[in-house]
């Protein structure tokens, strides 16, 4: 049974778009927490529930107890509650190089037209001008070596960028045969970039392309939110909004502390149509 | 080997050689009883200019005790391994203590985009499985290890890694440079006085961290008995000789979490974050630090009992920590 909510978070929308690609036969290496996260725990109580996911600190599989203390996404003992196996950083890097992680999903700062991501500094890296950031932790080693990377970002002009300030962790880098020349395995990389409003694929070439948008926005509107234009797929997919059953999971087991949703628009079912809220 | 790109980054010396005579003439390899105070272990194994590492992180099983004595000392001019972290590199570069940073990821904050400015400190760039690699490269007594990710990344210019052709392969791959750390800091569940210790749980590079570094100083929630590491051998996670020095921390990860036996303060936690990113930096390290001579009296005078019973209380999972 499921039944399309008439009132979601754009930041609800995001997170079950993500969770419904999740499936049981796959593992997945999960950045951080945030949508990546959220959307991986939604998947398991929704339709996957023997699914795996890595986090850095190389726990396995883990039936994580959520909500979590804040920042506490690793290595703490709800995080890594009833996993299959206990590791640390060398082995989650390992089991990437090796294959296993058959999809990463990573949060992003900033992105460009080649999937390349920023979490370094946006501006000017020498002498300090710009505004700087952590850098890339675990998300180098996920876009370098997962087989496909899902990327989650907002949509504004000034983290959708033609070139990102900074390559902290590789997408295409600067197209087709870069990323073999750099010394990164063959047949990886971004697969699929999420926003609130859409969603984006990779054409041949390894350019970004528009291929979805959410049902509360026109192309126009994601076009102006974007730096650059992409390539703009021929048939444009109508992303479907979240059921009430996916919200009720999000909100009751995974979101309590309403993280997901403490930024980000409403959007609501008015006259058989889905727009912004107030 | 044809070298195909080289990032310009300083790095710390790479020097598996004089690292085997270290361990030979340095390492303890007798069972020798090694418990010590924080301020002892601090005063006779950090020293100024140090390579530091210490595993995990101020929040999460990290040696938050021992970083507090470092800066409580003042120590000057430490480069520091900066994986899988968020203030513990702030508190150190505000205070004083480092002027090198290699990243994986840290809390960078106003403090630290500061000192970058003001060239006080230098950011050399990684990813923290990198840094995890460097360390493994280190703990396994060789210069360099291969990996096969952060090539083309703007990081590598400014990181010390190579890009060579494979000698068996031809293909390109990514090499870092090993390190071994003058001082590591590891904050563990249980250790001997001896310094064998045992990490339950996931964590970041503690065995490594331990194997790769001129001086390890580890902290432990508990002291326990040789007997229980003969009993469980398949559960120690760091051998004696390793270890130069063996600190009895109860708590010492506050306000940082040890999985299995207390959970993280979420209040001391977001009053470290709040002054790293917005608040006053000088204020926090007067109250934790400079203010109390120890960290019992730490616990005793700004942490508190009450608040003590409440995060033993709150780790209510047991499974995998405890036999």
């Amino acid at each position: 049974m499921s039944t399309p909510a008439t009132s979601f978070n754009e930041r609800e929308f995001v997170t079950c778009q993500i969770s419904r690609l999740v499936e049981d036969k796959y593992i997945y290496w999960v950045g951080g927490g945030g949508e990546p996260l959220s959307s991986v725990l939604l998947a398991k109580r929704m339709s996957a529930p023997n699914l795996q996911y890595l986090t850095e600190d190389g726990v396995v599989g883990p039936e994580a107890q959520v909500p979590f203390d804040p920042l506490m996404t690793m290595i703490s003992s709800r995080a890594n509650y009833r996993a299959l196996q206990w590791g640390t950083m060398n082995y989650a890097a390992d089991l990437a190089h090796l294959g296993y992680v058959d999809y990463g999903i990573l949060a992003t700062l900033q992105v460009d037209r080649y999937g390349n991501v920023n979490s370094t500094v946006i501006g000017k890296y020498d002498g300090g001008e710009g505004r700087r950031f952590g850098g890339p932790g675990g998300a180098d080693s996920i876009a370098a070596l997962a087989w496909r990377t899902i990327l989650v970002t907002d949509q504004q002009k000034r983290k959708f960028v033609d070139r990102v300030d900074f390559i902290s962790s590789p997408g295409f880098l600067d197209g087709p045969g870069a990323r073999e020349r750099h010394g990164l395995p063959p047949n990886t990389g971004p697969w699929r970039v999420y926003t609130p409003w859409a969603m984006f694929g990779y054409s041949g070439d390894c350019q970004l392309m528009l291929q979805g948008i959410a049902p509360y926005v026109t192309v126009d509107q994601v076009l102006a939110e974007m730096s650059f234009k992409p390539t703009i797929a021929p048939k444009l997919e109508v992303l479907e909004v979240p059921t009430e059953e996916e919200l009720t999971v999000l909100r009751t087991q995974i979101d309590v502390g309403g993280q997901v949703t403490d930024r980000g628009r409403w959007v609501e079912l008015a006259d058989g149509k889905y727009r912004f809220a107030g | 080997m044809r070298i195909l790109e080289e990032g310009k980054a300083d790095y710390l010396k790479v020097d598996p050689d004089g690292y085997r005579a270290a361990v030979r003439d340095n390492k303890p390899h007798q069972m020798v009883s090694k418990l010590m105070t924080h301020k002892e272990a601090i005063e006779r194994f950090v020293r100024d200019g140090d390579y530091l590492a210490y595993d995990c992180n101020y929040f999460q099983r990290g040696p938050s005790s021992l970083i507090r004595e470092i800066i409580r000392q003042r120590k000057k001019q430490l480069w520091i391994c900066g994986k899988f972290t968020y203030v513990a590199c702030a508190l150190l570069v505000e205070s004083g203590c480092a002027d090198r940073i290699d990243i994986g990821f840290i809390g960078f904050g106003p403090w630290i985009a500061r000192a970058v400015k003001e060239k006080k400190v230098t950011i050399y760039e990684y990813s923290n499985a990198l840094m995890t690699l460097r360390l493994k490269a280190g703990a396994m007594g060789v210069p360099f290890l291969p990996a096969r990710s952060f090539g083309g990344t703007d990081g590598f210019q400014h990181s010390a890694c190579k890009i060579v052709e494979d000698p068996f392969t031809g293909k390109p791959v990514l090499l870092v440079p090993a390190i071994n750390p003058d001082v590591s800091i590891i904050h563990v569940h249980q250790a001997d006085e001896f310094g064998n210790a045992r990490v339950f749980g996931t964590g970041i590079a503690h065995t490594e961290c331990a194997l790769a570094s001129r001086r390890v100083i580890v902290s432990a929630e508990e002291i326990i008995d040789t007997a229980e590491f003969r009993n469980d051998p398949g559960r120690t996670s760091i051998a004696h000789f390793a270890v130069d020095a063996v600190v009895h921390a109860p708590f010492g990860a506050y306000p940082g979490t040890v999985q299995g036996y207390y959970a993280s303060d979420p209040a001391g936690v977001v009053e470290a974050m709040g002054a790293m990113y917005m608040g006053d930096f000088k204020a926090y390290l007067e109250k934790h630090v400079y203010a109390v001579a120890s960290h019992d009296e730490y616990l005793a005078k700004v942490v508190g009992a009450e608040k003590l019973a409440e995060i033993r209380r709150r780790e209510t999972i047991r499974e995998g920590y405890h036999s």
